[in-house]
């Protein structure tokens, strides 16, 4: 069993770190080198950077902040929100991200995923899903940061960007995200047991309890965490303590 | 010299734009929604000489000209006048359980100390979001509520008057929900009504927004059954013989004199408090369930603001179509002013969302006013003022945008 | 003293070039044969298919002066893709060439068939000695047992197990996460999104150079 990965999920709005509650709000929480640098220096294994609001205004505009961030960060750096393009994917790892996280783009045209794996590896391309909850078992896809359904089921859709040459997938549960409520452990458990890339499990978490919960009972890869870090309610420190003192491995 | 353009409802006939947010000067003020008439002349937003709309003017005085500590102060003290001590309740909170009246009950409930009764005015037609969200802030947010439905035959006939005469569909609504709070605080013997936001926030003038009261003309009157429903007076309904005064229970408002002599209030919470929309979003998903819609709302890109009448997008559709702005344009300029997003975003926004058709509820908003899509659309192109809309190639385009898209830009 | 990074269109340089920087170290990207020789120390970083990078690395004609490079005696280091290369030839997408300098092929992490073990390996994974000397190699000062950051699907194999610096576990395998013959290293792991103790790594690698 690998080491769980513990990424820092930094939404950015312009140049502010935002923090929404469903994937909506677009409430000011701090400065994106700033926060990225802090987790850094406390030991965060990742760093993902979503431009909140690239749905918006059909654009991405993260390109000067990553480069910025990639400057004295020395980790890995996944760049998401509006990637549309081969420039776009080649712009961001010129910038000094690792890989880039595709949703919206890929939902329109499943190919997309297929090309820039086989040009850039798939070790390069997440693929992000956005899962609301149906009803008991069923998740659909959304796109635009949770603002448009697609009619997809989010297992079928895992199962398939799988297929098309993503290496990994970051799901995130609109109806949990920002509320601090714990992770939809049968979302994970769903997609981890139909999948054999990893699963970066994102949306919910407001303390180690629930990262704890999770990890006991879903082979989950990474979580990606926002809230309970930008509003500081536990240190990295103490989330990798809680998970090695419940016999979860990490890295330190 | 090009001819000048007429512009219907006694509107500015040249159309400008707000230099910081989008909203323009077609934008109209608040009126007393029972002597709304047809052909009325509209009272505007006001333009400062800087080509600034009076909402944010107002706005950068609430962030640098009030001392918030000082108002908190006077609402602790008009909250200590009102507070029971003998378990009855003491403040009438009118709302629906969006973002903004769940948190006002919920703050004077939990923070101020106050035994609030949260009063309804139902929607037309509750959406099933904002049924669940009126649900949750009783059984989450922890409050008491009466929910108030009125006769919906008589409600859906002023509706459709409204709609073909005033196109302005809600005014029989409008009505209703500025006099319940009032009407409710007599029934029950409460004194203090507390509503979220000032309209002069939006664009009212400014010195109403000195004043945490609203004005009684909202919602008393000294002549009931000249009162006008989709510009119809209560009279002219009763001699058609299927209504009678019985019918208008809901909508009758108060004597004036009686409120006084039993010294109703009607206060402003954000006259109080530092109002910020989106952080009532925050806060009511806290702490009284809220929950955003899984869509964008046809006509803007918020998932949480005003969901919980189906007719209500057809509010927005008639102000794009008799004012040139839509719902995009109203919610893209709150948030410039509450420095979330910039103008120039706000711009795009108003681009891409403002003309959205709201095509969702159609159907069941021309049942509810029993009206066909024939007769749906002669109603609106009667109302397209020359001075905002053009016909280009068969289709209706706005002459003006915010981001200068228009036809004659 | 300069260090130089071959520049063929793969990888992700900036993390690279950031890496060495924050070290003080004079570092440019270059595919300009004379600079390549020229320069103290050379890096070979990659990501992505082992054809890939090969076609890439011969449509820049930079196979022989890399070679040429490493006949110098002078300290290379490749990373990841970087360090698969070093070797004769990789199983992925049917058989391609190598540039051979170090003897072994490139294989497929083997994993066992079942939800636990994925591919690719996507992780923090320690870096295990097997009483091999780390002193005066790129991982001298660094703890037993350290995480790396490691991204791949693909392990080298070396013939000779001399060539072997460091292993790393996964899925019940130890695979070679470094090597080292004579001058030449190799990192399976990304040295310069290992966090502190990647940073150190490649000040070994520089104070190499230095020598």
């Amino acid at each position: 069993m690998n080491k769980v990965r513990i990424i820092a999920r930094i939404d950015i709005k312009n140049e502010f770190v935002i923090k929404g509650i469903h994937l909506e709000g677009l409430r000011k929480v701090g400065n994106p080198n700033e926060m990225a640098r802090n987790y850094y220096d406390d030991g965060i294994d990742e760093i993902v950077f979503m431009d909140a609001v690239a749905a918006y205004y059909d654009r991405n505009s993260l390109s000067e902040l990553i480069q910025e961030a990639c400057v004295d960060i020395f980790i890995p750096i996944t760049v998401g929100g509006g990637i549309r393009t081969i420039d776009d994917i080649k712009n961001a790892l010129k910038s000094g991200a690792d890989k880039v996280a595709i949703n919206t783009k890929a939902v329109q045209d499943p190919d997309f995923i297929t090309q820039s794996s086989k040009i850039f590896g798939s070790q390069c391309i997440v693929s992000s899903i956005e899962a609301k909850l149906i009803k008991d078992g069923k998740w659909e896809v959304y796109t635009d940061n949770g603002r448009e359904p697609t009619g997809k089921d989010v297992v079928e859709w895992a199962k398939y960007v799988e297929e098309l040459g993503a290496g990994e997938i970051m799901l995130t549960s609109i109806d949990r995200e920002g509320t601090k409520k714990g992770f939809d452990i049968n979302l994970y458990q769903s997609v981890v047991r139909s999948v054999s890339i990893p699963v970066i499990a994102s949306g919910g978490m407001g303390n180690s309890i629930d990262a704890v919960r999770l990890l006991k009972d879903v082979n989950i890869d990474a979580i990606a965490i926002a809230s309970v870090l930008h509003y500081k309610i536990e240190s990295i420190k103490e989330i990798k303590n809680a998970l090695l003192e419940n016999q979860i491995k990490v890295h330190i | 010299m090009s001819k000048e353009l007429e512009a219907y409802y006694g509107l500015p006939s040249v159309v400008k734009f707000c230099k910081k947010c989008v909203i323009s000067n077609q934008r109209p003020s608040s009126t007393i929604e029972f002597k709304n008439e047809k052909g009325e002349k509209k009272k505007v937003i006001n333009f400062n000489k800087d080509g600034v709309c009076s909402a944010c003017v107002y706005h950068d005085e609430k962030e640098t000209g009030i001392d918030w500590e000082d108002r908190d102060g006077k609402l602790r003290s008009l909250l200590d006048q009102f507070r029971s001590n003998d378990g009855s309740y003491d403040v009438i909170v009118p709302g629906s359980g969006g973002k903004d009246s769940a948190f006002t009950a919920h703050i004077l409930k939990y923070k101020y100390g106050m035994n609030p009764l949260t009063v309804t005015w139902a929607p037309h037609l509750y959406t099933d979001i904002g049924w669940k969200n009126m649900q949750e802030w009783m059984h989450t947010g922890g409050l008491d509520n009466i929910l108030y439905t009125p006769n919906g035959i008589l409600h859906k006939e002023m509706t459709k008057n409204a709609f073909h005469n005033l196109l302005h569909p809600f005014q029989p609504f409008i009505v209703g929900q500025r006099i319940i709070g009032p009407a409710m605080a007599k029934k029950f013997g409460v004194k203090l009504v507390m509503y979220g936001e000032n309209q002069a926030e939006y664009g009212n003038s400014i010195e109403e927004n000195t004043n945490p009261i609203m004005d009684m003309d909202f919602f008393s009157s000294n002549d009931v059954l000249g009162m006008k429903f989709g510009g119809v007076s209560m009279q002219e309904y009763i001699d058609t013989g299927k209504y009678t005064k019985d019918d208008f229970s809901p909508y009758i408002a108060p004597d004036k004199q009686d409120l006084i002599d039993n010294g109703v209030e009607v206060h402003y919470l954000g006259y109080y408090l530092k109002w910020d929309p989106q952080e009532c979003y925050y806060y009511s998903v806290e702490n009284t369930g809220f929950q955003a819609n899984s869509v964008r709302t046809e006509g803007t890109y918020s998932k949480y603001s005003s969901i919980d009448d189906k007719i209500d997008p057809f509010h927005y559709l008639t102000t794009l179509i008799k004012f040139g702005i839509g719902r995009c344009t109203y919610d893209a300029a709150q948030e410039v002013r509450n420095d979330k997003i910039t103008r120039e975003e706000a711009s795009y926004l108003v681009e891409k969302y403002d003309t959205e058709f709201p095509s969702i509820y159609f159907k069941e908003f021309l049942e509810y006013i029993d009206t066909s899509e024939d007769e749906f659309w002669k109603t609106i192109d009667k109302h397209r003022s020359p001075h905002i809309w053009k016909k280009v190639d068969g289709v209706w385009k706005l002459r003006h945008t915010s981001s200068n898209m228009g036809t004659d830009d | 003293m300069k260090i130089a990074i071959v520049d063929y269109g793969i990888g992700n340089v900036r993390s690279i070039l950031s890496a060495f920087e924050n070290q003080g170290v004079d570092i440019f990207l270059t595919s300009d044969k004379k600079e390549i020789l020229k320069s103290d120390g050379l890096v070979l970083p990659g990501v992505g298919a082992f054809s890939h990078g090969m076609k890439s690395l011969e449509g820049c004609g930079l196979v022989d002066v890399i070679k040429e490079y490493v006949a110098s005696d002078k300290p290379f280091i490749g990373i990841c893709l970087g360090m698969q290369m070093l070797f004769e030839r990789s199983e992925e997408f049917g058989e391609t060439i190598g540039l051979g300098l170090i003897p072994g092929k490139v294989i497929k992490l083997p994993t066992k068939d079942d939800q636990n073990e994925k591919l690719p390996h996507v992780s923090w994974n320690e870096l295990n000695s097997k009483s091999t000397q780390w002193a005066d190699t790129i991982l001298e000062g660094i703890e037993e047992g350290s995480d790396m950051y490691f991204v791949h699907s693909f392990v080298a194999q070396p013939k000779d197990s001399n060539n072997i610096l460091s292993t790393t576990e996964y899925s019940n395998y130890n695979f070679c996460s470094s090597v080292k013959k004579n001058n030449i290293y190799g990192c399976q792991f990304h040295p310069e999104k290992s966090g502190k103790t990647g940073l150190k790594i490649i000040k070994n690698f520089i104070r190499i150079c230095q020598k």
